[in-house]
């Protein structure tokens, strides 16, 4: 009662809402091992609601973050994942960036009713569209000479603030010390673009998205990680990157929250996913290939140590009944006669064929025979719509315990590293969610989806439910 | 000169031909040509619409797509 009665109040007291989002920040990290590290955040934990949020499917940061901020499942929004099949091209796709989204964020929501919102790097929102407010877009930006802010004028106020602005850092390079540079400078850029913004721009809501937190957990887990596979030991170089990194984080949202009136202000720390170790990856074609579903003219490349993409195989796609894309989850597509160019399976054994290549991935056994836990979803199933371009079949490996490696060439179909540069993680089923309202002065715990954030959001704005087409509740 | 022809033949299947002619009994729709015509526009419209949506250069969107390859997203 005493709780409801505090819930009531912060309601009340609230006016402005900061959302802290940090790309596949995990509960076990955030809120456990490392929150003795981290005094700004754990202070800012002792008087808040928080616990796992449970992200949707895929658990990758293009859809999850627009699930958040839209309520709408990938199928709804026609997203799921970094690229679609144009049509149903064999070879072609496109990137997804933010004039493929067409549903309400919570910011749309806001801007009706005239609140002001600033948005930094939320995935995605390149090209940036007008808003009721400021925008900075994400790491789908080409790079910092196009325009990446809505108003265009802003681009010009960042780069007098920070120089060149950095999206992204790609990680898969063995030059570990230039990343992890990258990675320091491109948040510690971020945060003051962000600072910059709270106090100089007006806001109601103001979400940002920093990804380097993803990153560094793909670059460096191996090195902080005792249980991984490729754990170099205790002592090695990198064995304190991860820590110190949320140590630098912790810095950059204490300075922030110093500038935030916590009277007035709820403030949110989300994720779009979990992370943990990745066992390796599976190439989901060379398999494909073995088990006749796949035909190729030139078999003898399928395993001769000459990594090569797809797109690079002589497939004989009129004896082809399926292949797959490689990615943190496989998407794997059926050769279906009259909406391929060359397909095979007849419409009428569409299902049939479908459940039967769903059976035998699912039965694929790891590299020492142990059984795997690997589970499939079928688009049409899992989501109210399945929209664009949706794949046949969304694969997660061992539960995403071992990541698709699309390409071939690989001696054997379990790859210890990954096809493409090193890389140490994959995404897991639980991100972090934590909820402060002006005046909470004690912790407690919760869980919810991330289907629940946006009419929690709006909730705290007045805009009351059923929201139109939303699939959570607000917590509140 | 002689008028331009304003009309052209396109071969459909004959089952889906039977499937458009039922499907436009009773309504506005007065042949399967008017039906086949609609629906072909619309369906451009809409791809066209999509096609409007290109928002790289083929050199940016060249780089973008290299840096998910070396991000793990694609491949």
């Amino acid at each position: 009662m005493e709780f409801e009665r505090k819930v009531r109040e912060g309601m009340a007291e609230t006016k402005k809402v900061f959302v802290i989002g940090l790309d596949s920040a995990p509960p076990e990290l955030l809120f456990n091992r490392f929150i003795e590290d981290m005094p700004n955040v754990k202070k800012l934990l002792e008087k808040s609601v928080h616990g796992p949020m449970q992200t949707g499917i895929p658990a990758i940061t293009i859809p999850m973050w627009m699930v958040m901020v839209t309520g709408k499942t990938p199928g709804e929004l026609g997203l799921y994942g970094f690229r679609h099949r144009t049509g149903y091209s064999y070879t072609d796709y496109w990137i997804a960036h933010s004039k493929k989204l067409k549903e309400p964020t919570v910011w749309d929501y806001l801007g009706e009713r005239g609140k002001e919102s600033i948005i930094v790097g939320v995935p995605p929102t390149y090209p940036p569209k007008p808003i009721r407010g400021h925008l900075v877009s994400c790491f789908i930006t080409p790079d910092a000479s196009v325009d990446y802010t809505y108003p265009r004028e802003l681009k010009g106020e960042i780069e007098r603030l920070v120089g060149e602005y950095i999206f992204d850092v790609p990680f898969r390079r063995e030059a570990k010390d230039e990343v992890k540079e990258g990675i320091w400078e491109m948040t510690e850029k971020r945060f003051e673009v962000i600072r910059y913004l709270l106090q100089e721009k007006e806001w109601d809501y103001f979400h940002f998205v920093e990804i380097g937190l993803d990153r560094l957990h793909h670059a460096f887990w191996r090195y902080f990680d005792e249980n991984h596979h490729l754990y170099p030991g205790k002592g090695n170089k990198y064995e304190n990157v991860i820590p110190d990194y949320y140590r630098l984080l912790d810095r950059e949202i204490g300075k922030t929250l110093e500038l935030i009136d916590l009277d007035e202000t709820a403030v949110f720390i989300v994720s779009d996913h979990g992370i943990k170790a990745m066992h390796g990856n599976f190439a989901v074609n060379q398999w494909l290939a073995e088990e006749g579903l796949l035909k190729v003219r030139n078999p003898e490349v399928l395993h001769d140590g000459k990594v090569k993409r797809f797109e690079s195989l002589d497939v004989d796609w009129k004896e082809t009944t399926a292949w797959g894309w490689g990615g943190y989850y496989s998407r794997v597509f059926l050769n279906v006669l009259g909406r391929e160019k060359e397909g095979k399976v007849p419409l009428s054994k569409f299902d049939k064929v479908r459940d039967e290549v769903a059976e035998q991935i699912k039965a694929i056994r790891g590299p020492n025979g142990e059984k795997w836990d690997t589970k499939v979803f079928y688009p049409e199933d899992i989501y109210p719509v399945a929209k664009a371009s949706k794949p046949d079949i969304m694969v997660y490996f061992d539960n995403l315990n071992w990541r698709a490696a699309g390409t071939v060439g690989h001696p054997s179909n379990y790859l210890p590293e990954n096809d493409t540069g090193p890389d140490d993680a994959n995404h897991s089923e639980f991100g972090v969610f934590s909820m402060y309202l002006p005046g909470f002065d004690e912790s407690k715990a919760t869980q919810l989806t991330i289907y629940d954030f946006a009419p929690t959001i709006l909730r705290l704005f007045g805009i009351e439910e059923p929201l139109k087409g939303m699939h959570g509740r607000s917590i509140l | 000169m002689a008028e331009e022809k304003k009309y052209t033949t396109v071969s459909i299947p004959k089952p889906l031909y039977d499937k458009i002619k039922a499907r436009i009994e009773g309504t506005g729709f007065t042949s399967v040509s008017d039906y086949v015509t609609y629906v072909l526009r619309e369906v451009l419209a809409s791809l066209e619409e999509e096609e409007k949506e290109e928002v790289f250069t083929e050199e940016e969107e060249e780089k973008v797509k290299e840096r998910l390859r070396a991000l793990g997203y694609l491949d």
